[in-house]
Parts: structure tokens; C-alpha cells; sequence
């Protein structure tokens, strides 16, 4: 309890410092400006439908499969993209069977579509916009000296300034839902919080076990990204945590962070018969496609490995953070 | 003046106490050796030149660099094992003095009181007024100018009423009313009572400021004591004019305890030497040997025409102690 | 007190509540991928309206089958299907395209279970005219090596292929007419694609007449129900309404059928 008195403090000088600074303004500046962007994309490819199938989604839903069935006999297709494919196929049968739309429009749709596709880029890079930031700007301005000639231990500063991040983590997840849904809730309207969505596809290799398939209402569905890429979430901030107290030049860590984010994006995509990247942090960021039942990058990958992959790094990162900045002169 | 009475005998303890201090980056000794005491009410000089590990040390003070051996005591307190407590007793400003430019003035002293026990509203107003940034405080600081910045750096070292306080080069940036304000600021924070350790490769500065002064380098502490007292261990300059200059110079040279400079420039000051006839003749001696020399001259028929006792300048101690390690 | 103050207290309670929705989100989510069913069948999905809200057009067109419905070897993608509908929208007549179920290399056998997935009867459902190409797949299957010439089925195997896919044929096409009784359901009658391959154009010819003297009649026990033959379209022009494969139509072939077809369809 009275660490905590301590530290309290001293998240308060962080947080008063983040917003000051402005980056969370910056990040909501950027999803205000990119989210209307989607939306509008989004917008035009549905009447796009519109034109081919009108309002029947069935129709539209059905063509999707009979589509992707044809491209299963083709030889050019790549094996893993079938596999993709036929598990996809499974799962819109079962919706047809089901009688529901996977994809009602609305801005609750909107809104778990784009979670589903931020996870394992867009709001990591978000997230490391903070990260990167929190401890090397303090070496880049040279306040750090001003910082660390207090009478407040070390781990205790740098404790704090991770609270801080985790809150902003968590303040950044919270807003991208939030101005997601009422940006796009202008192009669809606001409605879909109790559509159904499907989830519990478990994959046995390229067969779709449907025995656990359940219906969830979408907001709840949300709930359960939401949590998932906080998760996520927390693991790319404590990595770009030891990235800032590693590297002294805030470009420099932001560059790093960025590089391996992309790196991560690009493996996924091809990484599949390289089977020991799956040890990788930046492979399992896609904890949601656990849930939508999309297959996983690489054989053998399960929500229990990707969060123990995901823990591992994580925890590694805080420690070799902690070690460093207690111990390390301050040279500059 | 009175005021201001250095207490340093033995019984009394230091505020700052370094002991043996060495810091080896790579395979390079920075710090070789460096010992020395601050007690209260004093202004302790640090000078040196760049590169002569002053800064490597100040930082080892306030535990941002882990000295490689030695140990410095602040109020009793060791800094590696209790820095919490040694870094209550120490306001510092290191190098510059760097504070959040996107806060208000009076934003950084908060966020500086929030780390230290105790400091309320009350103290931020007094330490803003102490360094006269009241009209100021609500701007953001990166709106300030350097001697703003500066004033702001020493209200934040402030705050926790420290009993010693560390500058790094505190007339850095500063014009010269800043400069000659500065120095009144910090001899009234010695009056009451705190040390204040002052670091400088000015020698003018820690001449005008410091009670005593330790001379450090190439990582060595080369002398430690008061201004006045390492002065005066060192034998003074005297400048002759005479006339006719021919006899007067050999007789001087024959004289004993006198040598004469042969390269004058290079010993003494420039606004020393501007004061100075180009047929003088420079001597170091002890300035007793003056009235004997006088008759001596004035027997053999050279007019003196002007004599004039030139006390050495720190720098010149300094290139004493080194044999000839210039200071830039 | 101050606005520094406001803003560490609305962040710090913005970030703490957010932050415990997010973790009890995390918490559920991993519990429910790792005991998906737990809640299985709690909440029942409501039963489909997929039967009720059946309002077909007279002249919306639905294509299933083999790769001819699907349009294969036409090299604008439209096949028969979507010239059809072209071709009846020139005409006067409102018509679109509900949806294209071809499937490239479909048999009989394989469509059966395909017409009980709900989606393809809801096509079906929705179409005025149903477009139907099957059993291409079942008398010359592996089209690669009969086109290179190698293994030429031999009339006991054609014949063998013939009796077991004429079952499976009456099937499909009892299934369709049960799906959607009222749709005018237009079968493709085949061709013989090796008329000027040596070897196969007897046996292929042979086939071909028979598989479709076979479809007339299993057509003909059902009301509106049309065949379209393609049979002599093919026999002396495969050069021209062949595409490069030497198996499917192309575009200039998909044309002859689609207006063949519209001729049949009544108005």
C-alpha cells in the first residue's frame, strides 16, 4: 500500500506528461481522419454488392462459396490458401444453414470487421506510436537526468511510466471501438448490437469442427476482441517499452518497433512452411482469428501457444527493461 | 562577507564526501581518483577543463553513473545503498538544465514536487519567487529563454530545501547581468546555511565565487583548498619598469630568489599583460624580496620606475600542477 | 483544483474502468475459445425465413451444374448464364442473374448433395428459370488425359458411366423440380467435344446421344422443363465454338447456346 502511495504520484507526472505531449491526441487525430476512410471504401464496395445481388445477402453468400469452390480445383491455388478457403467455405454453409448474415451492415459489423483486421497491424502500431516514446523522449531531451536525481528508486520511475502506458493501452483499444462505431455508424447506421455472429469454429487440419459452434450476439463478440487485442496489445507495449529504454533516439526505437511489426505482418503471410516462426511474438498477434475460426499462420499454432508465446516475450521484455534502465548510467 | 564564515574542521561533518572515486567506461579511467569534503555554508569550486572527467564525476554524485569504486557520502547517507535518502538532501542541475518545453513553468516545479515528500503549492510559490519567474510561470517553457530555463532548473533543485546543491556550470548561456546575478543568488544560498558545489572551467568564475576550489585533471583531483591558501602557496609575479632597462634586467637576474620570465604572454593574463609597458620585465619571486631589491637597483643608478605585484591566476596554477596541460 | 488535476483524474478513471471491460473481454474470450461449447445452443438462433420469403421473378435466372453453367472457356467470364439473362433483358423482359452455381468438373453425383445446402436452394428458389449442364463430367471424366489422347474410355466403360449417372441424373432433376416447381428448368444437353479427335468421335457421339435421348426423357415427365440441344452446334464447328482447351465453349459458343435458350423460353 504505500509503494503504491509512492508510485501514484508519479503516474499522475506520466499521464499529466502523455496528454500534454499530445500523442494520444495524435493517435485519436489519426483514427478520426483514417476510420471515415474505411467506412467510405467499405461504403462503395457494398453497393458495388448491391448492384450484382441487391439487398439478399443468401444470394451473395452463396456466390461466395460456389466462388471459392471453383477456385479449389484449380491447380494454381496455393495448398494453404485452400485450406483458407475450405474452412471458409464450411463456415458460410453454416451461416446459410443458420440464416445469418456474416455480414450485415451496420456500424457494429463495421466495427468488428475493422477489429479483425487492426489486431495484428494497424492498432500495434497505434499502441507503439506511446510505447516507443515513453522512455526515450526523456533521454532525447536530457530530463531524464532531471528524472533519475530525485529520491524515488529507479524501477519506481520506470514502474510508473508502464502503469502509464498500460492505461493508454487501454484508452486507445477503448477509443478505436468507440470512434469505429459512431464514424461508422454515419455510413451504416447504428444498429447490430444483437446480430448473432458465430464463433467456436475449432479447426482439425483442414475440417471445421462444428460441434462448439455458437451463436453470440455482436456486441458481445466485440467484447471478446476488444479483449483479445488489448492482450496483444500489452505484449507489443512491452516490447516497445525495452525498445525505448534500449535505444536512446525515440526515431530509432520507433523505427525498430515498426520494422519488426511489418516483419511480423509479412511472415504470417508466408511463413507457413518455416514452422519455428511460429516462436515468434510478431506471428501471434492475431489472436482474433481464433475466435472468427480463420485458420492460424502456421500448423500447430492454438490460442494457448499464441498466449504463451505472447506471455513469454512479454515478460522477458519487462525484465530486461527493468535490469537496464536500473543499472545503466546516464551518459548524455 | 561575515556572514558567510566556511565551517570545515574535522569534528563538523561534511555534507558531500567523496572517497576514492574512479569510474572506468570500457577500458578507459575516466575518474582516476577523486577526494574531497563540501561542508555547509560554503561555495566549493570544481574546475576544470572539458574532458577532465567533471561531469563523469558530478553525475557519480547524484547517482546517475555507478562509480566503479569509491564512494560518496550526502549528509551520511551513501548514495549507492540509500539513494533515496542521499538524493533528499542534494538539488542538482546537471549540464543543462533540461525541463519538459510542452509544460508551464509551474507544471515542471509540480511535477518535480510530486517526487519528492512533502513539497505543497506553497513551496512551488516560493522557490517561483526565490528565482523571480513569477510573471513567467504559467508560460510554456519552451517559450523561455536560456536564463529563464536556467532560473527554472535552480527553482526546481530548490524545491526539496536542499543541503547541498550541485551546478554544473551555472553561467552557462548567461549575459553578463545574468552572470553578476547568478553569483548574488548563490552567495545568499551559502549565507543561509546550504553548500553549494559549483562546477566551471571559467576560472574568473570560481576566482569570484568559491571559497575553496578542487582542480581536477585528466580524471585527478590535483589540488584541494582555498582559493586564497593554493594562491598563496605559489609565488607571486612582479612586473618592473625600469630605466635605464639593460642593468636593472642583469642585476635582477643576478639577484637570488628571483628568475626572470623570459615569455611573459604566456603566464600571465591578457588584461594583465594590456596594463603592461612592452619594456617591463617580468619576475617570480616572493614579494618580500621587493623593498631589497628597490634599494639594491637605486645603489647601482636605475630609476624604478614602476613595480607592481601581480597575483597568479588560477590558470596559471593549473598549468603549474599539469606542466603545461592547457585549458581551453 | 487545477486542469492538470482534471486531466489525471478523467484519464486515470477513463483508463481504469476501460482497462478492467478490456481484461474481463480477454477473460471471456479465452474461455469461450477454450470451452467453445459451453454455450452451444444457449441461445438458439431463430429458425430461417428462408422458406417463406420466396418471391422469384419469371425471368431471374439461377445456373448450376458443371463448368459450362459456370461459364469456363469463355474468355469475358459471362457463359451462357449471364448472356441469357443479356439477351432476355434486350428482348423486353426484366431479367437478372440470381446466382452462377456452376462448379468447374462437377458430376451428377456431386451435385445431389449440393442441391440440399440452403443457400443453393435459395437460389434456386429465387430464379424464374433454372440453367442446368450436368453429366459432361461423368461420361468424359479427366478430360486432361482424354485430350491428349492416351487413355480413350472404352463403350463399356462409357456405357457402365452412362447407366449409373442416368439414376443419378433423375434424381437431380426431381430434386430441383422440389426445390422450385414453378421455375422453367432449361437443361444444356451435351456435345460431343472430340468430333475431331479420330478416336473419340464414334464412341463420343454414341454417348452423347444416348446421355441425351436419356435427359429428353427424364425431362419430360416433369411440366416446364426444356433441353436445349448443343449437339449439332458443335459436331462441325468445334473449331469455331471451341475454345483453346478443346473441351469448353467459347465466348462465340456460350452465344449460340444462350440464343438457343431464349428462342426455347416461352414469353
Amino acid at each position: 500500500m504505500k509503494a503504491l502511495n509512492n508510485i501514484l504520484p508519479l503516474v499522475k507526472n506520466e499521464t499529466i506528461k502523455m496528454i500534454k505531449k499530445k500523442r494520444f491526441y495524435v493517435i485519436l487525430l489519426v483514427l478520426l481522419v483514417l476510420v471515415p476512410m474505411f467506412a467510405y471504401a467499405q461504403l462503395r464496395q457494398a453497393e458495388d454488392k448491391r448492384e450484382k445481388f441487391g439487398t439478399d445477402w443468401r444470394r451473395e453468400v452463396q456466390q461466395a462459396i460456389t466462388d471459392n469452390q471453383n477456385s479449389l480445383g484449380s491447380d494454381r491455388v496455393p495448398e494453404e490458401w485452400k485450406k483458407y478457403r475450405q474452412i471458409y467455405i464450411q463456415q458460410m454453409k453454416y451461416y446459410l444453414e443458420h440464416d445469418v448474415n456474416p455480414r450485415e451492415p451496420g456500424g457494429v459489423s463495421f466495427t468488428r470487421e475493422f477489429l479483425d483486421n487492426a489486431a495484428t497491424l494497424f492498432i500495434p502500431l497505434l499502441i507503439m506510436g506511446v510505447g516507443s516514446d515513453i522512455v526515450s523522449s526523456e533521454r532525447t531531451g536530457g530530463t531524464v537526468k532531471m528524472l533519475l536525481t530525485r529520491p524515488v528508486r529507479r524501477w519506481k520511475i520506470l514502474l510508473s511510466k508502464l502503469v502509464t502506458l498500460l492505461m493508454f493501452v487501454s484508452l486507445i483499444i477503448v477509443s478505436t471501438c468507440l470512434i469505429c462505431y459512431l464514424i461508422s455508424g454515419l455510413f451504416f447506421g447504428y444498429r447490430g448490437w444483437n446480430m448473432p455472429v458465430f464463433t467456436g469454429f475449432q479447426l482439425r487440419g483442414v475440417e471445421v469442427d462444428l460441434s462448439g459452434v455458437h451463436a453470440v450476439p455482436q456486441w458481445q463478440y466485440i467484447f471478446m476482441q476488444a479483449g483479445l487485442i488489448w492482450f496483444v496489445s500489452i505484449i507489443v507495449a512491452a516490447l516497445a517499452f525495452m525498445v525505448s529504454v534500449l535505444v536512446r533516439s525515440t526515431s530509432a526505437s520507433i523505427v525498430i518497433m515498426m520494422a519488426t511489426l511489418i516483419a511480423g505482418n509479412i511472415l504470417t503471410n508466408m511463413a507457413s512452411s518455416w514452422t519455428s516462426a511460429k516462436y515468434l511474438f510478431m506471428v501471434n498477434l492475431g489472436l482474433t482469428n481464433y475466435l472468427a475460426g480463420t485458420p492460424a499462420p502456421i500448423e500447430g499454432m492454438t490460442l494457448g501457444f499464441s498466449l504463451l508465446v505472447l506471455t513469454v516475450w512479454g515478460i522477458a521484455s519487462l525484465v530486461v527493461s527493468f535490469l537496464v534502465f536500473t543499472k545503466q548510467d546516464i551518459l548524455n | 562577507m561575515a556572514a558567510r564564515q566556511p565551517i570545515h574542521d574535522e569534528q563538523h561533518h561534511p555534507v558531500l564526501k567523496v572517497q576514492g572515486l574512479k569510474k572506468k567506461i570500457g577500458r578507459k579511467w575516466i575518474v582516476h581518483e577523486v577526494n574531497f569534503e563540501v561542508y555547509a555554508g560554503e561555495i566549493f569550486g570544481f574546475l576544470g577543463p572539458n574532458g577532465a572527467g567533471k561531469t563523469t564525476t558530478i553525475r557519480m554524485l547524484v547517482d546517475l553513473i555507478r562509480p566503479t569504486e569509491g564512494q560518496v557520502h550526502i549528509c551520511g547517507y551513501d548514495v549507492l545503498r540509500e539513494p533515496e535518502r542521499a538524493l533528499r538532501c542534494v538539488g542538482s542541475i546537471v549540464e543543462n538544465p533540461e525541463v519538459y518545453g510542452y509544460l508551464t513553468g509551474r507544471e515542471n516545479l509540480e511535477h518535480f514536487a510530486r517526487m519528492i515528500p512533502g513539497i505543497d503549492a506553497r513551496r512551488i510559490e516560493e522557490v517561483t519567487q526565490l528565482v523571480g519567474l513569477t510573471g513567467r510561470i504559467d508560460d510554456k517553457v519552451k517559450t523561455y529563454s536560456l536564463g529563464m530555463r536556467q532560473r527554472l532548473g535552480i527553482a526546481q533543485a530548490l524545491l526539496g530545501r536542499p543541503k547541498l546543491l550541485i551546478l554544473d556550470e551555472p553561467t552557462n548561456g548567461l549575459d553578463p547581468k545574468g552572470i553578476k546575478e547568478m553569483r548574488g543568488f548563490i552567495r545568499r544560498l551559502a549565507e543561509e546555511g546550504m553548500a553549494v558545489f559549483v562546477s566551471s572551467h571559467l576560472l574568473s568564475e570560481i576566482q569570484l565565487l568559491c571559497d575553496r576550489v578542487a582542480i581536477i585533471g585528466r580524471g585527478r583531483v590535483l589540488a584541494v583548498g582555498k582559493v586564497d591558501e593554493l594562491i598563496q602557496a605559489n609565488r607571486s609575479y612582479v612586473v618592473w619598469e625600469l630605466e635605464p632597462r639593460e642593468p636593472g634586467e642583469r642585476l635582477l637576474r643576478s639577484a637570488a630568489g628571483v628568475s626572470v620570465v623570459n615569455d611573459a604572454g604566456s603566464v600571465l593574463d591578457d588584461t594583465i599583460m594590456a596594463g603592461i609597458r612592452g619594456q617591463a620585465i617580468v619576475t617570480q619571486m616572493q614579494p618580500e624580496l621587493i623593498p631589497g631589491l628597490v634599494q639594491g637597483l637605486v645603489q647601482e643608478g636605475v630609476r624604478v620606475e614602476a613595480v607592481q605585484k601581480v597575483n597568479p591566476t588560477l590558470e596559471q596554477l593549473f598549468l603549474e600542477m599539469t606542466e603545461g596541460e592547457s585549458i581551453e | 483544483m487545477n486542469r492538470t488535476s482534471r486531466i489525471w483524474r478523467s484519464a486515470g478513471i477513463a483508463s481504469a474502468v476501460s482497462t478492467l471491460l478490456l481484461l474481463a473481454g480477454f477473460v471471456y474470450a479465452v474461455s469461450d475459445i477454450a470451452h467453445p461449447s459451453a454455450e452451444a445452443g444457449a441461445k438458439a438462433v431463430a429458425p430461417s425465413g428462408m422458406e417463406q420469403a420466396v418471391k422469384a421473378g419469371v425471368w431471374d435466372v439461377t445456373s448450376i451444374g458443371d463448368s459450362l453453367a459456370k461459364g469456363t472457356g469463355d474468355d469475358t467470364g459471362s457463359g451462357f448464364a449471364r448472356r441469357t439473362v443479356d439477351l432476355l433483358n434486350k428482348e423486353g423482359a426484366t431479367s437478372k442473374l440470381v446466382n452462377n452455381l456452376g462448379i468447374n468438373g462437377l458430376t451428377t453425383e456431386e451435385l445431389l448433395p449440393m442441391l440440399e445446402d440452403p443457400g443453393v436452394k435459395y437460389a434456386l428458389q429465387h430464379a424464374g428459370i433454372i440453367l442446368l449442364s450436368i453429366g459432361g463430367n461423368d461420361l468424359f471424366n479427366g478430360t486432361e488425359t482424354l485430350t491428349t489422347g492416351e487413355q480413350v474410355p472404352t463403350q463399356a466403360e462409357i456405357d457402365a458411366a452412362i447407366d449409373q449417372s442416368s439414376a443419378k441424373f433423375g434424381q437431380v432433376v426431381a430434386q430441383i423440380k422440389k426445390i422450385n416447381v414453378q421455375a422453367l428448368l432449361v437443361y444444356v444437353g451435351l456435345y460431343n467435344p472430340f468430333s475431331d479427335l479420330e478416336g473419340m468421335r464414334d464412341i463420343g457421339n454414341d454417348a452423347v446421344a444416348r446421355w441425351n435421348a436419356m435427359a429428353m426423357k427424364t425431362l419430360g415427365d416433369y411440366d416446364g422443363t426444356l433441353v436445349v440441344p448443343t449437339y449439332d452446334l458443335f459436331t462441325n464447328n468445334s473449331s469455331r465454338y471451341l475454345s483453346s482447351d478443346h473441351f469448353h465453349p467459347n465466348g462465340d459458343g456460350y452465344q449460340a447456346i444462350a440464343e438457343r435458350m431464349v428462342q426455347g423460353i416461352a414469353r
